[in-house]
């Protein structure tokens, strides 16, 4: 008996430092995040990964911030703003107080400078078309900067507010080459680079001179010493992490969980209703069946959102009953009323009346085609589940959707064929004009118009929302847009997301933002309790 | 077996079936194994009449209804379907696709072993060293190679599952007609004229068939095991069609909150893959006095 006791106490000696390091808390000072995926580079002009985003925000500025209500444009670098009565040219008055990390100065050029390369075709940036019609970026001294375009763009300032429009320092940039973003990194964020292992996690420390965080926060100063993004792939670790206390905050989290993590007492959950993330399934106008409008109509009106909403998201989201979030700039309630709503019964008459016939296999038939269609998709669980939701209620109206799910290595290449019918997928957006033109712009085919809508009308609203000068001819003809795309049926609108972000007990001040997804946005107000 | 005769023909039948079955009932685990894969069998064969409800379905109020719910003994799924109808259709497309890449995969192997072995001095050498080159990769590889390439789906599992047969039916069947190769009826027969095509289908593949059965019978079910690995990994059936992997891969994402859906496939592949395995010893050991010539 002795001996066994003598026994177990050595397994539990030699165990107990293992499981030491292992259970060890988040230490002192320092914020743990958890993500999901890492990014592929921490370079605002060369990446559009969310996960960039998450800590580029942290790291540097952009000259204008969104607040809360995803509306009001807030003050960044530039402390005030003009735009001159064509809307061609904005100019920026900077602040005087702003320092990079190495603590350089930051002025006019250094903005010039990062607007330059984010337009320049060279750096390739994937989303250039976001920085307007830009005739020239120059500073006019040292702490104004003149934005002169083309045309107006009336959708600028939202644009600037996305991480891709962040300053960099021109030295980091030119320093470390290719490697900007990968070895090192300098801007002028609450958070200063410290190292990145990739797949692992990016260590960031407090900018010391910080004190210019946009007015959305109660404290325009980091108050954590370190922050640590680390990346944990699998959902239920990062649950269980962050009520072990081994990390602080996460905003991955799946739907499924969600109810569950708000009735746990040591974690708070912050979300916020402004939150443009959206879930669709768009169809190739141009593709045989999906091409009838009928076909689109009686699919709109056959899917029960609420039913997949509750059933995939598990309640964590709003069926979308509009192409846009009502609380989105240039969101249409007119062009809302157009999306048809759940009836089955009405899309049994809609392809009755349109002459789709049910044929002897229970799908049903016009001029000897088969009301079937292909859709692909990135093989993901909400992806998978609510495509096998919409193909089961389509089945009842005698329509056949013919899933094919792809791996996410190939699958974005395979989104930008013509290969298949229908697609289904998600995105982030800030304001109506950016959604729409994004996707529904003739010349954005073939991506991220897969949909081939191309329509001079829809054009030339969407040309008109963005260049117009006065507000009110810009809603104008947004709205037009949603109403032409909403009465066309050129996609199925699935779900809207909504933001979560989880801290631990001894994390205070975490307010769910959500900018392109981002969850924290510039991490201030968050302070440690220990 | 090893008299030589003049009538070969009426030699080489395989072992006789009674005596076989009877031999392989006498090894009670054996018998437990046969009647449950004969019932495996049945219930997909049969699905259409025994699933209570419509595979494809839903009713998402239904959703992750834990086994024992009313009407729903074995629960439901993410999608409100039925988790015993979804197991039957699923059963049936996990066999098919067994069979078919055991059959598939399994013939092509068992005619390059008996072309090897054969024309032992030209074709061995190549064949062979093909196969040791094909065994060399390992089968998802392959599986996600074929999907990338023809896109996921059953035709692709199946694709890459007879790929992964192919090298070793081969080296069985090879190995077995080496032996077969050496016995004087064969020589007999050569004597008598016959063409290498008909020696070949005539004498020796018969006498090699109790390997290959068996190696087919232990190769059945870890093709069946790695159909619902590339299922798993999404290479395999795309939905609504029910498939074990992939139910498994859907039940996943709910382990901790429903774990039916992904418990029940997994155990049902589990029981499969064991009885093939016990019954394909067995069957073996039935068949061994007759293989040691």
């Amino acid at each position: 008996m002795k001996r066994m006791l003598g026994a177990a106490l050595l397994a539990l000696s030699v165990a107990a430092p293992v499981a030491d390091t292992w259970a060890q808390p988040a230490p002192r000072n320092t914020l743990v995040i958890l993500r999901e995926i890492d990014a592929d580079r921490f370079d605002p002009h060369r990446t559009t990964a969310r996960s960039a985003g998450e800590s580029l925000y942290m790291m540097s500025d952009t000259l204008v911030s969104l607040d809360f209500d995803m509306r009001t444009i807030r003050p960044g670098l530039a402390e005030r703003w003009d735009v001159s009565e064509d809307g061609r040219l904005y100019t920026f008055h900077l602040r005087r107080d702003v320092t990079f990390c190495d603590g350089r100065p930051m002025t006019a050029q250094d903005v010039v400078y990062s607007i330059n390369r984010w337009i320049d075709p060279a750096t390739r940036s994937p989303v250039r078309w976001r920085a307007g019609p830009v005739k020239e970026v120059r500073a006019k001294d040292d702490h104004t900067v003149e934005y002169e375009l083309n045309e107006p763009f009336g959708e600028l300032l939202y644009q600037l507010t996305l991480f891709f429009a962040s300053v960099v320092d021109r030295n980091a940039v030119e320093r470390l080459g290719d490697n900007f973003g990968v070895q090192g990194f300098n801007g002028t964020g609450p958070y200063c680079w410290v190292s990145w292992t990739p797949r692992q996690e990016l260590v960031l420390q407090r900018h010391p001179n910080y004190s210019w965080g946009p007015p959305i926060y109660q404290n325009p100063r980091p108050q954590v010493e370190r922050v640590i993004w680390r990346i944990v792939p699998e959902s239920q670790t990062r649950i269980a992490a962050l009520q072990t206390g081994q990390a602080d905050i996460t905003q991955y989290i799946p739907h499924i969980a969600i109810p569950q993590m708000r009735q746990m007492p040591n974690v708070r959950m912050s979300t916020q209703e402004n939150y443009f993330w959206d879930y669709f399934l768009g169809f190739k106008v141009d593709k045989p069946v999906v091409s009838d409008p009928a076909i689109r109509r009686a699919v709109n009106q056959a899917v029960n959102r609420e039913a997949i909403v509750r059933a995939v998201f598990f309640g964590q989201a709003q069926p979308a009953d509009a192409y846009l979030n009502p609380n989105v700039e240039g969101f249409d309630a007119e062009a809302a009323k157009l999306v048809p709503r759940f009836d089955p019964d009405a899309a049994r008459r809609t392809l009755d009346e349109a002459g789709w016939r049910m044929g002897p296999d229970n799908v049903r038939v016009k001029d000897g085609q088969r009301a079937s269609f292909l859709v692909y998709a990135i093989n993901t669980q909400i992806a998978r589940q609510s495509l096998e939701a919409i193909q089961a209620d389509l089945r009842r109206v005698g329509i056949e959707m013919r899933i094919q799910l792809w791996d996410a290595t190939v699958g974005w290449g395979r989104l930008a064929t013509q290969e298949f019918d229908a697609f289904t997928m998600s995105y982030p957006y800030v304001t109506a004009t950016d959604a729409f033109s994004l996707y529904f712009d003739s010349q954005n085919r073939p991506t991220p118009n897969r949909m081939n809508w191309a329509d001079p009308a829809t054009d030339e609203a969407l040309r008109k929302a963005r260049t117009a000068v006065d507000p009110e001819v810009r809603q104008r003809a947004i709205a037009e847009a949603q109403r032409i795309i909403a009465s066309n049926y050129v996609w199925l609108p699935i779900a809207r997301d909504q933001i979560w972000v989880a801290s631990s007990q001894r994390v205070e001040g975490v307010r769910a933002h959500g900018i392109y997804g981002v969850g924290l946005y510039k991490g201030l107000d968050i302070r440690l309790t220990r | 077996m090893s008299a030589t005769t003049a009538q070969p023909a009426a030699e080489v039948r395989p072992p006789r079936r009674a005596g076989l079955l009877r031999r392989l009932l006498r090894d009670p685990g054996a018998a437990v194994a046969l009647v449950f894969a004969v019932l495996i069998v049945l219930a997909a064969v049969f699905a259409p009449l025994l699933a209570p409800t419509d595979p494809y379905d839903n009713d998402l109020s239904l959703a992750m209804q834990p086994p024992g719910s009313p009407g729903l003994p074995l629960g439901a799924d993410s999608q409100g379907r039925d988790m015993i109808t979804r197991l039957l259709y699923g059963l049936r497309v996990s066999l098919l696709m067994g069979v078919a890449a055991v059959a598939f995969g399994g013939s092509i192997g068992a005619l390059l072993g008996f072309l090897a072995a054969f024309y032992q001095r030209w074709l061995d050498g190549p064949i062979m060293r093909l196969m040791d080159m094909m065994l060399s990769f390992p089968a998802i590889l392959v599986g996600l190679a074929i999907a990338a390439i023809f896109g996921p789906g059953i035709f692709s599992v199946v694709l890459a599952l007879s790929i992964a047969t192919v090298p070793l039916m081969a080296r069985i069947a090879r190995s077995s007609a080496l032996v077969v190769m050496r016995l004087d009826y064969i020589e007999a027969a050569r004597a008598t004229g016959m063409t290498d095509f008909r020696l070949i289908w005539r004498h020796l593949a018969p006498n090699c068939l109790s390997a290959i059965f068996v190696f087919g019978t232990l190769r059945f079910g870890q093709v069946i095991l790695l159909g619902s690995a590339l299922s798993f990994l999404g290479l395999g059936a795309q939905p609504p069609t029910p498939e074990l992997g992939a139910m498994a891969s859907e039940g996943r994402n709910f382990l901790f909150f429903a774990p039916h859906i992904a418990v029940i496939p997994c155990v049902v592949i589990f029981a499969i893959v064991l009885a093939f395995n016990v019954l394909g010893d067995a069957l073996r050991d039935a068949l061994d006095p007759r293989l040691r010539v």
